[in-house]
């Protein structure tokens, strides 16, 4: 259990990680409970018709916006904001204590006495965030393979991984963003800070830049961009997007070490 | 035999403010080097750049011959630290901790934890966060001695243990020193430092003022004497008296130090109303105060 950097950071994370699991599921189920009262009521199904295009693009997951379906319920409910905001919260966070975490609370210098390099220690516990992220995954895309045929949402195991894959690919990005950035400059509140703004803002950009003209271009810099452009619950995964995806998140993985090597350690 | 550590001209800065400002010494193998000097003198900074936790403005180490910045790995599996400011896992236990660390370096088990921590009667199963600072203490010593290692770094090693134990540390410290290890200790405590050290440097406001063996320093050793009048003695009352230094006078109370034999002091003293007398052995304060006395007088 305590073998390595990567066993002790996964160890350090098993009440975290049960919890998050479990609001996962929570949510789902509550999610799923509601689909049938609204999928009955007529008039969710002019919904759409009444909403102005900006809060429609704000809460859309691809596709039309269309609440009635169930892959269009899920899009809307679960995947545009709930389930990424949830899963970069949790990459955020433990991006953020990985090097900067532990070097507040003094324990890093301890570590790093050790015959260990930082690069070494930085992987490690790099690992041990795209393994949580993974686990995250698998169990939101296991109750969602429950779930779903229970409520007749009409969504294939395969459009739920689709979808499932671009959100830990997104959760990723913004979880190396926290890494990198702690490791870069040992202040947790600055890892989680820098993420969390750029989460927001990337998310804002992308929602908006179809309303307004002269930020169509700039919607290429967001990471949601990526991650809402396919309509995965119902043409199943663009393997294009997920790779973009990895590719910004691979870039910060791997600025961390780099940065993490050059610097002081900082003491609390 | 080539020295453990060499350091040459060592600067550090954080920014514009001064962590070391160029130390050049030599620790040769199987001694114990004592590293005396102020809080805030830099002693600390001078350890974590051997452990290359950070990294020197200027100048250059080397440990074991090797160059610090090239084999740091190599270079730490053979040193034990013990930091200054101690942070350990706090939801682990001890064991947990030290197993977790034993593993870090590739041993089984515990490696000499176990002997170590029933040696300072250290309870190994109760998590770290309900441990007193001395427990804590002794998971930090016993952690950083539990792979034998060629070379001690401890920072104020004896912060916060009771008597009993420093007196076990003293001679698990003796042991090592006996076994060939080398040691660099850092202490702001003088005899302490005297206790324990072959050689002394003594580290003021980043730079090295001396380095000397613990013998030559005692033979300076002095007496503090504290003496309080019922009025202000003439300025020049204790001066031309053999082995006497006047250090430092706040109204009515005049610090004095003493040399040798203490008869012309006393005689000195009883020509005027003495309300009260104290007097022990000199500590790195006082040490200081006669140190600089004769060079820059701002000294703190």
């Amino acid at each position: 259990m305590l073998s390595s950097v990567f066993a002790k950071a996964l160890r350090d994370r098993r009440r975290a990680f049960l919890y998050w699991s479990l609001g996962l599921v929570a949510f789902i189920a509550m999610e799923v409970a509601v689909y049938p009262t609204v999928r009955d009521n007529p008039t969710f199904k002019t919904l759409g018709e009444s909403y102005p295009k900006a809060i429609k693009d704000l809460f859309s997951f691809g596709g039309q916006f269309d609440i009635v379906s169930g892959a269009g319920f899920l899009g809307i409910e679960a995947f545009s904001i709930v389930v990424p905001m949830m899963l970069i919260y949790c990459t955020v966070a433990v991006g953020a204590n990985a090097i900067a975490g532990e070097e507040e609370r003094g324990t890093l210098d301890l570590l790093l006495s050790l015959p260990l390099s930082r690069s070494r220690c930085l992987l490690e516990k790099l690992a041990a965030l795209v393994v949580e992220t993974l686990a995250l995954g698998l169990v939101l895309w296991t109750v969602l393979v429950i779930a779903v045929p229970l409520a007749k949402m009409h969504v294939k195991v395969v459009e739920l991984l689709a979808a499932t894959l671009l959100a830990l690919a997104l959760a990723l990005v913004f979880g190396m963003i926290a890494l990198a950035v702690g490791a870069a400059s040992g202040r947790r509140g600055l890892a989680i800070g820098v993420p969390a703004a750029l989460a927001v803002a990337t998310y804002v950009l992308n929602s908006l830049a179809s309303l307004v003209g002269w930020l169509g271009h700039l919607q290429w810099f967001s990471p949601f961009y990526y991650y809402t452009r396919s309509d995965p619950l119902r043409t199943g995964l663009d393997i294009s997007d997920l790779l973009v995806l990895l590719a910004i998140a691979a870039v910060f993985a791997a600025a961390a070490p780099f940065l993490f090597r050059r610097r002081d350690l900082t003491t609390p | 035999m080539t020295a453990v550590i060499k350091a040459e001209g060592l600067i550090k800065f954080y920014g514009t403010s001064r962590g070391v400002s160029g130390l050049d010494f030599a620790v040769e193998p199987g001694e114990v080097f004592g590293f005396l000097g102020p809080n805030g003198a830099g002693k600390t900074t001078t350890i974590r750049l051997m452990l290359d936790l950070i990294r020197p403005t200027a100048g250059r180490i080397e440990i074991f011959g090797l160059d610090l910045r090239r084999a740091s790995v190599a270079i730490r599996a053979r040193i034990g630290y013990l930091p200054g400011d101690l942070h350990l896992y706090e939801r682990l236990t001890p064991r947990e901790h030290l197993r977790y660390f034993a593993a870090l370096r590739g041993l089984d088990g515990l490696g000499e934890g176990e002997k170590l921590a029933e040696r300072f009667e250290l309870e190994l199963d109760r998590p770290i966060r309900t441990l007193s600072k001395g427990n804590r203490q002794k998971v930090g010593l016993v952690q950083a001695f539990l792979h034998r290692p060629d070379l001690l770094l401890l920072d104020e090693p004896t912060a916060g243990l009771d008597p009993l134990v420093q007196q076990t540390f003293n001679e698990l410290l003796r042991e090592v020193a006996a076994e060939g290890k080398t040691v660099f200790l850092s202490s702001h405590i003088l005899s302490e430092v005297q206790r324990l050290a072959d050689r002394v440097a003594i580290i003021h406001e980043g730079s090295l003022e001396l380095v000397e063996s613990v013998e030559t320093l005692r033979a300076r050793a002095f007496v503090r004497v504290e003496a309080t009048f019922s009025e202000p003695p003439p300025a020049q009352a204790f001066a031309g008296l053999p082995g006497v230094r006047e250090l430092e006078r706040r109204g009515p109370v005049v610090l004095l130090a003493l040399e040798g034999p203490a008869d012309p002091l006393v005689k000195a003293l009883a020509r005027y109303e003495v309300l009260a007398l104290d007097s022990h052995e000199a500590d790195l304060e006082d040490f200081f105060l006669t140190f600089y006395r004769a060079g820059t007088s701002d000294a703190e």
